[in-house]
């Protein structure tokens, strides 16, 4: 079995992402075909409203970024989405089949892999069995692994380029490296949807850039929260923002990351620019100022 | 963890696993040689029946040392692959066969066979201990399994509280009884391979290996745990049921081990700790291995019960602490000190 194509690892990806083609931050999804529906979702935890009905559509093939404040609802939302709790009321359907009524955790494990945010590392674990891992939900109670199955750690190992760390505790990896050790064992449940919790999180930004290219270069559906507007802005074909437990927009970065949005949802003073080269909305943060001062000058500047 | 080749590891631990068969046959009270081992195991392969009964220690060795020696083989064994699942499923390092109220249970269903039904250690002991043991489990996974969220936590203290429970009543029929029973009790708690017999030995035998089979088959969702239980789910896994099918798993070979050796503690909590520091434990080579040094371990506990005192058996418990905490203590300290 070949590897599949293997994008080169450290800052090669980095300069693919300053000269690569301005199509690739604003293309539309080639398939527009839905995958994954949420409609009218509702959960409450400790008598708190987490998510308040909540709807929409993932397009196959598309890179969906989910933002919001702290609290919004958005790791929840993906918890929704990933079968770990069921929501109060409203349905999760993938491809068109309600994910609980219609499918059990081992089924829906062949179909979406999970990255999350927060992995306990207190264990010797090496980066060659966290990605076996990924074999489990194909694999019966008595099945051995195949020699064909081992080409694929390899291959998924080789792609997300730790070969050299193929034996390393895990735990001994740096933030950066954990997170693709996590998407190698995805990339060997061979997955049509991909969900990422604050995948950037802890990373500086030569590995938070890495890990979304990696993320993207796999062809498949992914869906990741985000706190870094800017990233996500560049990286993502739809976004989808939560406030307080409600979805307030969707659409692309264009139509979402506006001045008006950031003020309402983030409470953040910021002006929306689009960047030189990628021509995707590009945010600049005001430090210090408050919201009405910002209104009040922008309207002087009008006036004058 | 140390990196050694697997083969250079399965090669030192089966070699060393022999010896020390061969060993725990050889010493003892009566100490015969390791030729003479030797010949009189070639001798019942043999079909000349005069070579069979020329060799006088040959009764020593089958009917005495051999049961011993696999019970203590099955006991290491079971007790270190059930540490190593406890641990594995409620990702706590301190994990062991008994912290969840097992062995106690055992003791208080030895206690009520001797205090109340008036027997003496007998066949009704191991009947009496395995029951405890399952009454036990079983107000375990009732108080486990009704609850979904913070199962581990549930696990770990309605173990704990059951533990103390089963203790209570036990010193309680025991203040009540006759000095001598309380002796039989005691000795009893700290365990024994004295009691083994080729009759009984397909028992833990069956039970340890269906187990460990069963543990190999989940190999996978084993490891899958450690990862803790939402990325667990993300992998297939309904968590919760899997933690209670583990649980019973271990309090079954530990209900059986309880009930035919008595209380042979630490061994579930350090092997599987040793063991981690060679290899990673998540794949079938590190849950055999891991059986393999309990196994070990075991035997060579058992040899020193023997021949430590003269003419008179400790108890194997005592050993197991003892030198087991201590070899515990120098690896942490080895480690830090690499560190």
């Amino acid at each position: 079995m070949l590897c599949l194509s293997a994008p080169k690892v450290q800052m090669t990806w980095s300069s693919n992402f300053l000269n690569s083609s301005n199509e690739q931050f604003s293309s539309i999804p080639p398939v527009n075909t839905e995958l994954l529906s949420v409609q009218h979702v509702y959960w409450h935890a400790d008598g708190q409203l987490i998510l308040d009905d909540i709807s929409f559509a993932i397009n196959k093939g598309s890179f969906t970024g989910i933002l919001g404040p702290n609290g919004a609802g958005k790791s929840s939302l993906l918890r929704c989405l990933y079968r770990y709790i069921k929501p109060d009321s409203g349905s999760v359907k993938f491809k068109q089949q309600d994910i609980w009524q219609q499918y059990d955790a081992y089924q829906y494990a062949q179909d979406i892999a999970v990255v999350l945010q927060e992995t306990p590392t207190h264990f010797n674990l090496t980066v060659h069995d966290i990605v076996a891992l990924g074999l489990l939900p194909h694999k019966g109670l008595f099945t051995r692994e195949q020699p064909s199955d081992k080409q694929k750690i390899d291959c998924a190992i080789k792609q997300v380029g730790l070969v050299a760390k193929t034996l390393q505790s895990f735990e001994h990896l740096s933030g950066g490296e954990k997170q693709r050790a996590l998407i190698a064992r995805a990339i060997v449940q061979s997955p049509s949807l991909l969900i990422m919790d604050e995948p950037t999180s802890h990373l500086d930004v030569r590995y938070q850039i890495q890990v979304i290219e990696l993320a993207k270069s796999l062809g498949i559906t992914v869906i990741a929260t985000f706190h870094d507007l800017n990233l996500a802005s560049a990286m993502c074909d739809q976004l989808i923002i939560l406030d307080k437990g409600k979805l307030v927009e969707q659409g692309t970065p264009q139509e979402v990351i506006t001045s008006e949005m950031l003020s309402n949802v983030f409470g953040v003073c910021a002006q929306v620019s689009t960047h030189t080269q990628h021509k995707v909305p590009h945010i600049s943060y005001f430090y210090g100022y408050d919201i009405q001062d910002i209104t009040a000058q922008s309207s002087e500047l009008t006036h004058d | 963890m140390i990196k050694m080749n697997h083969s250079l590891i399965i090669f030192l631990t089966l070699s060393f696993g022999i010896i020390s068969f061969i060993a725990s046959l050889s010493l003892g009270a009566a100490d015969i040689s390791f030729s003479d081992v030797t010949s009189s195991l070639l001798a019942s392969f043999s079909t000349d029946k005069d070579a069979r009964d020329i060799l006088f220690f040959e009764r020593i060795i089958w009917e005495l040392r051999m049961p011993r020696a696999i019970l203590a083989f099955l006991a290491g064994s079971g007790l270190a692959v059930s540490g190593l699942i406890l641990q594995t499923v409620t990702r706590n390092p301190l994990a062991d066969p008994y912290l969840f109220g097992i062995s106690s249970g055992a003791s208080l269903g030895v206690v009520i066979s001797i205090v109340l039904l008036g027997s003496t250690i007998s066949l009704v002991t191991p009947v009496a201990a395995f029951a405890g043991s399952l009454i036990a489990m079983l107000m375990l996974l009732m108080i486990a399994g009704r609850r979904q969220s913070q199962q581990v936590e549930s696990m770990l203290l309605a173990g704990v509280a059951l533990s103390f429970l089963f203790s209570s009543f036990t010193s309680l029929l025991l203040y009540h009884t006759d000095p001598q029973a309380v002796t039989a009790v005691l000795f009893w708690t700290m365990g024994s391979f004295s009691r083994a017999e080729w009759a009984t030995l397909w028992f833990p035998a069956v039970v340890i290996i269906s187990c460990v089979v069963m543990m190999l088959a989940y190999r996978r969702q084993l490891n899958a745990m450690l990862l803790g239980d939402e990325s667990a789910t993300t992998l297939g896994i309904n968590v919760n049921r899997f933690r209670l099918v583990m649980l019973v798993l271990s309090s079954l070979i530990t209900a059986t081990l309880v009930s035919l050796c008595g209380g042979i503690g630490f061994v579930g909590l350090m092997i599987p700790h040793i063991v981690r520091f060679f290899v990673s434990q998540g794949t079938t080579f590190g849950i055999l291995l891991t059986a393999l040094v309990g196994g070990i371990f075991m035997i060579w506990v058992d040899v020193l019960s023997r021949i430590v005192l003269e003419n008179q058996e400790l108890p194997v418990g005592v050993i197991t602490s003892a030198v087991g905490s201590l070899f515990f203590l120098s690896l942490l300290y080895f480690r830090k000190n690499k560190a």
